[in-house]
């Protein structure tokens, strides 16, 4: 049998928002190359998690955390919570997609080129190419190829879905963060994620929060439940 | 259906009387004008008797006309902006990203304040700041285009200021998280997603300040504006803008002919101001066609 591969280890992680404590000791690890699905009730702090595995909280005012977040990028683990650890490195590791689709105000084409614009790169073939790959990918091109320069806004919420996670996927992140990647989206396009999601875990982790108890038996490998300010496994 | 209640009715009657009464206060004053100043609006009244082409091309001054004014009034308007508006989009986008809550509270009083003070006393301070420079250092520093500029760029930066910050400040969680998920840095965050995304929000601000310049009286009279200075040579020399005209017009006429013109005066104003106005709407809808904003 094959060994289980850690790439996430979560030690003694507490967050705060505004002095209320939203996660308490939270000691867990996440498999390379799965799916987890975190459900619970509202409020408990899940979207919270999210936002400590790429820092993201430390742009939001009045939230704080601490604790060891380890992770494997393939050179051992290293905690990002450590001063060393280079903010914009770790979010371009550890892509996030948010329940309400985020275009920018931009065309497709800007939205996608964006990502890869701040990591620095500036060819414009290799950009063009990787904007083509990478909706093939998310099964977006054959709908977007005549209108890349249209506003990402015209989009439907599926498409807008989609797109945000082309975006966040262009940068070839090891760990994707989805916030209730299709809660806002009909059972047509919340499938279509779905079957994205499925094909996506060979190539990255996924750790994904999810109110459909039904779409969580359909694609993850691990559930898990955030209750009471604590995240456990469940069957 | 549900009935609407005898308190809903009287809320819309009133909200309705009251819309109805501001179109048809502004419809009034609009139609007051153009009735007492159209005979008076011909190109005389611009350009006097000199010929508007060497007028235009400065090769001529206009005496008696109102060109110098309306170029004046251009210059201010344009003046100010130059310096107003990096300075309260700067302001802006500190109070809404950078400053702690305290200094927020602190400067937000601060720019409240500011934008209550009445024109004349911004006025009054600019005259005060010039007479003060020119005691102590350089007897050559009078009132003129600059100053002017100045004070107007100080009396229109609250305005800039707060709804730079407010459009800032009201970009949703998700947009503005955007550029953090990818790995963008904070001032990339705030160039390339925060500030394209309330563009339209920042450019009503400014808008609203280049209408507060063209039109602004008691500041420019205190600091500048002189009835009949042709045009400035440099941004150190007096000169007319049509608000003043118009102001000594009503104050000192001395006949009916005299009063057309100034009719005439505020009518060019008014379609000055809609010019801008219109340039200004259409750098927001192009800019709103390309960020998909429609607001």
């Amino acid at each position: 049998m094959n060994k289980k591969q850690i790439i996430i280890r979560i030690k003694d992680l507490y967050f705060y928002y505004q002095n209320t404590m939203i996660l308490e000791k939270i000691r867990v690890e996440f498999e390379k190359n799965t799916i987890t699905a975190i459900a619970g009730p509202s409020g408990q702090g899940k979207s919270s998690f999210l936002m400590c595995l790429n820092r993201l909280w430390e742009n939001i005012e009045g939230a704080r955390a601490s604790g060891k977040i380890e992770i494997d990028f393939g050179k051992g683990f290293e905690n990002i919570y450590d001063k060393s650890c280079s903010l914009p490195l770790l979010r371009r590791r550890v892509g996030m997609v948010f329940q309400t689709p985020n275009p920018l105000p931009a065309t497709i084409h800007k939205n996608m080129a964006f990502p890869l614009k701040l990591a620095g790169l500036k060819n414009k073939s290799e950009i063009s190419e990787k904007i083509h790959k990478t909706l093939c990918n998310t099964f977006l091109w054959d709908e977007v190829k005549d209108r890349l320069d249209s506003d990402a806004r015209s989009l439907s919420g599926g498409q807008q879905q989609r797109l945000c996670m082309a975006r966040a996927l262009i940068l070839e992140p090891e760990i994707l963060l989805l916030d209730e990647p299709t809660s806002s989206l009909d059972e047509t396009s919340a499938s279509v994620i779905e079957q994205l999601l499925t094909k996506l875990k060979t190539e990255c982790t996924i750790i994904m929060v999810s109110h459909y108890m039904d779409q969580v038996k359909r694609i993850a490998d691990n559930k898990m439940v955030m209750k009471d300010r604590q995240l456990k496994y469940t069957q | 259906m549900m009935k609407k209640s005898c308190d809903d009715i009287i809320l819309g009657i009133f909200s309705w009387a009251c819309a109805l009464i501001l179109i048809l206060s502004i419809c009034l004053i609009i139609g007051f004008l153009v009735v007492k100043g159209y005979n008076a609006l011909n190109v005389q009244l611009v350009f006097s008797d000199t010929n508007p082409v060497d007028a235009l091309l400065l090769k001529q001054q206009v005496f008696d006309g109102l060109f110098p004014a309306i170029a004046g009034t251009v210059l201010l308007v344009c003046l100010s902006m130059i310096f107003a508006a990096p300075l309260g989009l700067c302001t802006g986008i500190f109070m809404a990203e950078y400053a702690s809550a305290g200094v927020r509270q602190f400067f937000s009083l601060i720019f409240d304040i500011l934008a209550g003070l009445p024109s004349i006393v911004v006025g009054l301070f600019g005259f005060s700041v010039t007479v003060f420079m020119h005691h102590y250092l350089s007897a050559k520093i009078f009132p003129c285009l600059l100053i002017a500029s100045l004070s107007l760029c100080f009396l229109v930066l609250p305005y800039i200021i707060r709804t730079t910050q407010i459009a800032l400040e009201t970009v949703p969680l998700p947009v503005r998280l955007t550029g953090p998920c990818l790995g963008a840095g904070k001032l990339e965050n705030i160039m390339l997603v925060l500030i394209p995304s309330s563009m339209p929000g920042i450019l009503s601000g400014i808008i609203l300040a280049i209408g507060r310049c063209a039109e602004d009286t008691a500041v420019i009279m205190l600091t500048g504006a002189v009835a009949s200075a042709g045009i400035p040579d440099s941004v150190f020399s007096g000169f007319e803008a049509l608000p003043f005209y118009i102001y000594n017009i009503a104050a000192e006429y001395s006949d009916p002919g005299q009063l057309a013109k100034g009719y005439g005066a505020a009518l060019i104003l008014l379609i000055i101001c809609a010019c801008l106005f219109f340039v200004s709407h259409v750098i927001r809808a192009k800019f709103a066609d390309q960020t998909g904003y429609k607001g």
